[in-house]
């Protein structure tokens, strides 16, 4: 049996399990639920700011509001045609992925090393496949409930009827499709965090303080140094958004291929590297 | 420390050269396909299990210290010992869960950690290890027998045969969770025996078990004598004797003895009669030719007669001791071969 063989079959069970779930249902059903609601009420203010403009100025009032957001011009260009609703998901989905992966992740290695349920595992598995089935199984968890997530906004955009079908379907699967490589990136930190612990309670702590930290130190700290920068950009501001997984939206949304390949290889690094390092710590220890 | 090997049952085969890069092993459905074993009757590697000078230490704690040990094909095979023995640190490293600190184990020629070697040919119940709870019974099973390279339809029709042999085809759709302890060992057992594995370790497999079901338990795995290496750890010495061929009493990390059970109880060598109170004829009984010397024990009215294994066997022994005590009109009150188990442990292990 080939390990590829193997990852497969624990992925299929990961999202089973987390799908099936007490758990995963309530989370998806929270995601679903919050993160539509809050997009349409951005949606409903923005709108209501622009009533009555004509499409050539709300186009152009959506361009700029994306250039402040994303902090780069050619990106708020590109997304001022994008149904304004679906671009609102986008972080938002971003935003409240770490959250989902954090509590749907925490505990998918050491819950089963803690009770020593991985051991009916390891006897059968290769534990590399065994690790990397656990994030892969992870990913495609958290894939699935944006995914719902995303449906959902598509259908409410397209039953609003103020976009065209042809641009809700090339923006819906585009913007989502944004959000795969970052969720990737937090569920390689997550399960290489969360498997260092025998007990999920203190997986469930250190991970959930390690996001925060990163967030902090990828996001505010940044936001703090560039503001006492006179005119912005502080070379170290940039440097730490750099170890910030959530950053890499504006790359993956830019026109231009290279910053997309840049932003992807950044995520899969941040996926990868991790996921590497958490199986070898795996292989070499004790069950 | 010197090797020690179990008793052969079974016809001996060569065992494969030990490699980390063997080939993937051939499912249990590919085996008979092949016609190389059948479901009841399978040739037996002629060595299952080899430790040699196996050493774990967990900091300055040395679990196991330096056991040498070799089990061969086919037979049953007890760890015996003590709490903090090493059973299940021995245990461990045998199913890959532990690495020794020094020294090196093989299971039918390969290290315990060279999963693609041993996928499907070794099977093990860990000692308090959780079933997920969240799976259904039949899924776990199934899971688990494709990991062990089944197909679909195969992994369903093997899970759905171990969890009959197990008397849990009920609990097909019953989430592993609301199990009692005594179902979820059984479950346990069942996926140790998936796919028909050619040696089966078994930890504390009625521990924890009310009398019935550690009885059932027992008869489980006497049933698959012969098909299997068993290798079972157990504190319930009694079990042990009445199920292995062979065994090894571990203390405080050492091996102490090992050996046939019959070799360790002495039955080849001793007989025990209970005397009830009254006169005993003690020298009549030692002047039988077939008694080596025989001793009575007045604190426990044990009469205690030795003999030359090689020349007549405990059965003979038996008839010719009682019939010189009956006519005696001796009372008594029982008669055992050995020492038992038990009380070959306690003198082990039992030295400060």
């Amino acid at each position: 049996m080939k390990p590829i063989q193997e990852i497969g079959l624990i992925v299929g069970r990961e999202l089973k399990k987390n799908l099936r779930g007490v758990k995963g249902l309530i989370l998806l059903a929270l995601s679903l639920i919050g993160g539509t609601a809050v997009a349409l009420l951005l949606v409903k203010a923005f709108q209501r700011k622009l009533e009555g403009a004509n499409p050539e100025v709300l186009r152009q009032a959506q361009g700029e509001l994306w250039s402040e957001w994303f902090h780069d011009k050619a990106v708020g260009e590109h997304l001022s045609t994008a149904p304004i609703s679906l671009v609102f998901m986008l972080p938002l989905c971003i935003w409240l992925s770490p959250a989902l992966i954090w509590l749907a992740g925490f505990d998918g290695v050491s819950g089963e090393v803690q009770h020593r349920t991985i051991r009916y595992w390891t006897v059968r598995t290769r534990r590399v496949s065994y690790y990397v089935g656990k994030f892969l199984g992870l990913w495609a968890t958290i894939t699935v409930m944006t995914l719902a997530m995303h449906l959902l906004m598509w259908i409410v955009t397209l039953s609003q009827g103020l976009y065209p079908v042809g641009d809700v379907l090339l923006w819906g699967p585009r913007l989502w499709l944004v959000s795969v490589p970052i969720v990737g990136a937090w569920c390689g930190i997550a399960v290489l965090i969360g498997s260092l612990f025998r007990t999920p309670i203190t997986s469930l702590l250190v991970v959930g303080f390690s996001f925060f930290g990163i967030f902090v130190l990828g996001s505010f700290v940044p936001f703090i140094l560039d503001s006492m920068v006179r005119g912005g950009g502080s070379p170290t501001a940039n440097v730490l958004r750099g170890f910030y997984p959530n950053g890499y939206d504006v790359f993956m949304l830019s026109p231009k291929i290279e910053r997309v390949a840049i932003g992807l290889a950044a995520c899969l690094a941040f996926a990868g590297v991790p996921t590497a390092l958490g199986a070898f710590i795996l292989e070499k220890k004790d069950v | 420390m010197s090797e020690s090997t179990a008793p052969v049952s079974g016809a001996p085969a060569s065992a494969p050269p030990p490699s980390e890069d063997a080939p993937e092993s051939q499912s249990p459905a590919s085996y008979r396909a092949a016609g190389t074993t059948g479901k009841k009757k399978k040739k037996h590697a002629d060595i299952a299990v080899r430790l040699s000078n196996v050493t774990k230490r967990f900091g300055d704690n040395t679990a196991v210290n330096s056991v040498s040990l070799r089990i061969r094909g086919g037979s049953v095979y007890g760890l015996i010992g003590p709490n903090g023995a090493g059973k299940t640190t021995t245990f461990s490293m045998l199913a890959g869960y532990l690495r020794p600190t020094e020294g090196s184990l093989e299971v039918l020629g390969f290290s315990p950690t060279n999963v693609p070697a041993l996928r499907g040919r070794l099977g093990v119940l860990p000692q308090d290890a959780m079933l997920p709870a969240s799976d259904k019974v039949g899924e776990f099973l199934v899971h688990m027998g494709r990991l062990q390279n089944l197909s679909a339809e195969e992994a369903e029709k093997e899970a759905r045969e171990t969890l009959a042999e197990v008397e849990g085809k009920d609990w097909w759709d019953q989430k592993c969770g609301t199990l009692s302890h005594g179902m979820a060992k059984r479950v346990g057992i069942a996926q140790a025996f998936l796919g028909d594995p050619e040696v089966v370790l078994l930890d504390e497999p009625t521990a924890g078990l009310d009398p019935r079901i550690a009885y059932e338990v027992r008869q489980i795995i006497k049933g698959r004598k012969g098909r299997a290496t068993l290798i079972v750890s157990s504190h319930n010495l009694q079990e042990l004797e009445e199920i292995c061929d062979g065994a090894a009493i571990l203390d405080r990390g050492r091996l102490v003895a090992s050996g046939s059970i019959s070799e360790l109880t002495g039955s080849a060598e001793e007989i025990h009669i209970k005397i009830a109170p009254g006169p005993l004829p003690l020298q009549k009984v030692i002047d039988l030719p077939v008694v080596k010397h025989a001793e009575f024990v007045e604190e426990t009215r044990d009469l205690v007669i030795y003999f030359e294994r090689k020349q007549t066997d405990a059965e003979t022994v038996i008839g010719q001791a009682l019939w010189v005590l009956l006519q005696d009109r001796v009372m008594i009150s029982g008669v055992t071969k050995g020492r038992g188990l038990e009380k070959r442990v306690i003198d082990l292990t039992d030295n400060g």
